[in-house]
């Protein structure tokens, strides 16, 4: 009997699909991103009426707790959720099954997400914790809002230490072997995560007794560095989870194969490595940084850029290779070989074609004098529209259409599909309405996390109005978007047809070499990880500590 | 042959004045990062050296262990603080920078590196994060401007730094004690 359950816990079997435990925990994750992009995206249309001065919120709601809210809802809980539903259900597939003690850290985060999101969605309903979704200081929440993001990290981390036990277990039976492509990027995006949720976890810690009264002020440009040390890395964290899709998934599904191993195993421990600091490029016009430290951060957020053209090119390279096979002719025949009338690849492909102009937009953000003109502007809130809106949001939905009717043991059916692709043409028609608007309006100088921008009638200000429409519009078109595709999830989850889907997962191509097991090391990665940052951030940070300013007290402004 | 033509470049970028004066600007980045970078350009251009003058590191370097010394020696004279001071007032001592940080620690560590035991590998591994933390200490706990070229936060941050890097060395250490040196040994 031990020697049995010694085998189960060794070599397990795959269960992925079939064994309903870890299928169940996937299915959890993305129930709650689902509800999460429903109630956000609500919220997103209130605030897009409110904003375009359609709509008038009651007394008892205001913009800001809407706006905390859509922030929070869609950047942190939807995204995370998603998330480790599909990546544990990567690991999963990849592994042949989760450990036991594995899936029962996977719960624990469940619930301590749960609680956690729990506390601080109560505390922005009560009008308690109106901080917007970045809640660095000096604006103060009430102490039940922090003790609320602690938990959602402690859920974090659950997942985290689940991923790396599963992955040590696997290497250490298959001595020799380079992990599955799938796992390979689980182990990316949770390494990063980890060390991403330190530094904000080090800000909440520092707040929580700030918000209660027991310490008087706070270090301000600690907090924000802190804050956009996690900021900016979980917008690649979502990245690099698009990214698994692009570069695994979708050539299978074009009927292709997978580009080079040893490239996309380079492409994650670059962006492992590289991430962090990028965050100052969030702080350019901070004061307190000084301006050699800005120009040395600005080689480090667009050191970031390499990776991504690499992925760019091969992502291109798989089309093109594809489409050839498939019979495309001249310059540009073999685009049309591609299965656009297939929402798993055209949904994702939609956000790879609008990571062009969200890329390039980045490069603007990061760049120190671009950046004086668009900082507190709309620009800004267009740039992650365009970014995670589409690049990311799109990927994610295309993901469902073959991960929910697989983890639930049902079909893709050609109407649901059909039902897809309306939904991705919506989504990307209401993204770009919304984003190039944002963008637009940006650079005439409307600013972003106002709720009334109207300035006594200025002309200027009366300007933006047109623009403004045009979010009310894209906003409604959007949340049509959003009903479709929590129908479609609920759907595909409880109601279509009981059947076998696959789990679509690209092969290298014939004959291409092994990736060296040289890209396993992640002991190697974390350390370079971590010099990076320290690197990046002692100077600053020494810096705002010793030479610091007095500090605020905790601030409500509503 | 690559590695040597990359190193070269590398040491040629790190000499040109506006890149060699604004690294040196910044205490911290002069001390880790132009002095680490000197000596990286050197451990890739070692491979020419390994190549056009292999008699002489087989005479003089059989062992690998006196390329060791060498660079620890050399390595331990540039973590004297006065000398960062004298770098920037005496071109001497500018020049010797150059051309001992690449040459007489770079190229002699590549030439060691190969031929030295796990041994030595793990000695000199520990002298570096010994070397870390005392430079945290010193630089963190003197309340006195130890170099006159750079403010005393300038100081501080290079100890925190210190710090930092002490930690990773400690962290890379306990990994591969407990889990990439069986892999290794493994695989090989």
């Amino acid at each position: 009997m031990e020697q049995t359950i010694k085998e189960t816990i060794r070599y397990p079997k795959k269960l992925l699909g079939v064994n309903p435990n870890d299928a169940k925990v996937s299915l959890a994750y993305l129930s709650v991103a689902f509800i999460s992009l429903l109630i956000g995206g609500l919220l997103g249309l209130v605030q897009g009426l409110e904003r375009a001065g359609l709509i008038e919120l009651p007394s008892w709601l205001n913009y800001y707790q809407v706006l905390t809210a859509h922030g929070l809802l869609l950047l942190v809980v939807f995204t995370a959720t998603f998330t480790v539903g599909y990546q544990f259900a990567n690991l999963s597939h990849s592994f042949g099954g989760l450990l036991p003690k594995v899936r029962t850290l996977a719960w624990v985060g469940f619930y301590l997400m749960i609680i956690g999101v729990g506390m601080v969605v109560t505390m922005i309903v009560l009008n308690e914790a109106s901080v917007l979704y970045t809640f660095y200081p000096p604006l103060a929440a009430h102490p039940i809002f922090y003790v609320g993001l602690v938990f959602v990290v402690l859920g974090i981390w659950a997942c985290c230490l689940g991923v790396f036990i599963n992955y040590r277990h696997w290497r250490k039976n298959h001595p020799g072997q380079v992990t599955p492509l799938l796992a390979f990027f689980a182990m990316g995006v949770f390494v990063l995560w980890f060390f991403a949720s330190i530094g904000v976890t080090i800000e909440v810690l520092t707040l929580i007794p700030w918000s209660m009264g027991l310490v008087e002020t706070t270090n301000v440009m600690v907090a924000r560095t802190l804050f956009w040390w996690f900021g900016h890395t979980l917008v690649n964290i979502w990245y690099l989870v698009a990214t698994s899709a692009w570069y695994v998934i979708v050539p299978k599904i074009i009927g292709g194969r997978h580009f080079s191993d040893k490239l996309i195993r380079l492409v994650v421990i670059l962006l492992v490595i590289l991430n962090i600091p990028g965050g100052f490029h969030h702080q350019i016009i901070d004061p307190a940084i000084s301006q050699s430290i800005k120009f040395l951060h600005v080689f480090m957020s667009l050191s970031i850029a390499v990776p991504s053209l690499m992925t760019a090119f091969a992502m291109f390279a798989v089309f093109e290779r594809t489409g050839r096979k498939l019979g495309g002719k001249g310059w540009l025949g073999w685009l049309k070989k591609l299965p656009w009338g297939d929402v798993r690849f055209l949904a994702p492909m939609m956000a790879m074609l609008a990571f062009i102009p969200g890329g390039a937009g980045g490069i603007v953000n990061t760049s120190n004098q671009l950046n004086q003109v668009i900082h507190n502007t709309m620009w800004v809130v267009g740039h992650f529209h365009i970014t995670v809106g589409i690049s990311v949001v799109l990927t994610f939905f295309g993901i469902c259409y073959w991960l929910v009717p697989y983890l639930s043991k049902r079909k893709l059916t050609p109407k649901m599909n059909k039902l897809g692709v309306i939904q991705t043409i919506i989504w990307t028609v209401g993204m770009m309405l919304m984003s190039t608007s944002m963008h637009i309006v940006g650079l005439m100088g409307d600013p972003r996390r106002t709720s009334d921008t109207t300035y006594g009638g200025h002309e200027v200000a009366a300007s933006w109005i047109p623009y403004e429409m045009v979010f009310a519009i894209a906003a409604t078109l959007l949340l049509i978007g959003v009903i479709i595709q929590v129908y479609a999830v609920f759907h595909m989850m409880f109601l279509s047809p009981k059947g076998q889907t696959e789990f679509p997962v690209a092969e290298p191509e014939e004959h291409a070499p092994v990736a060296p097991l040289w890209t396993e090391r992640w002991g190697l990665w974390t350390v370079l990880l971590l010099a990076v940052i320290a690197m990046a951030y002692v100077v600053p940070i020494v810096d705002m500590i010793m030479n610091a300013p007095p500090g605020s007290p905790p601030i409500r402004t509503w | 042959m690559k590695q040597a033509k990359y190193g070269l470049l590398l040491y040629i970028f790190l000499a040109l004045p506006p890149v060699a004066s604004l690294m040196e600007s910044v205490m911290i980045v002069h001390m880790h990062m132009q002095l680490t970078l000197l000596v990286l350009s050197g451990f890739l251009m070692g491979t020419f050296f390994k190549q056009r003058f292999a008699s002489f590191f087989n005479n003089w370097n059989q062992s690998g262990v006196p390329g060791v010394i060498l660079a620890v020696v050399i390595w331990a004279y540039w973590m004297i603080p006065r000398i960062m001071d004298e770098t920037l007032t005496m071109h001497s001592i500018e020049i010797f920078k150059y051309i001992s940080l690449p040459f007489l620690v770079g190229v002699p560590l590549r030439d060691s590196w190969k031929k030295v035991s796990y041994t030595v590998k793990h000695i000199l591994y520990i002298f570096m994060t010994i070397n870390f933390i005392v430079m945290g200490w010193i630089y963190v706990a003197i309340n006195q401007q130890i170099c006159n070229n750079y403010l005393l936060v300038e100081q501080r941050t290079l100890g925190f730094g210190s710090f930092a890097f002490a930690a990773c060395m400690i962290i890379y250490g306990f990994i591969w004690i407990f889990s990439e040196r069986k892999e290794h040994q493994q695989s090989s």
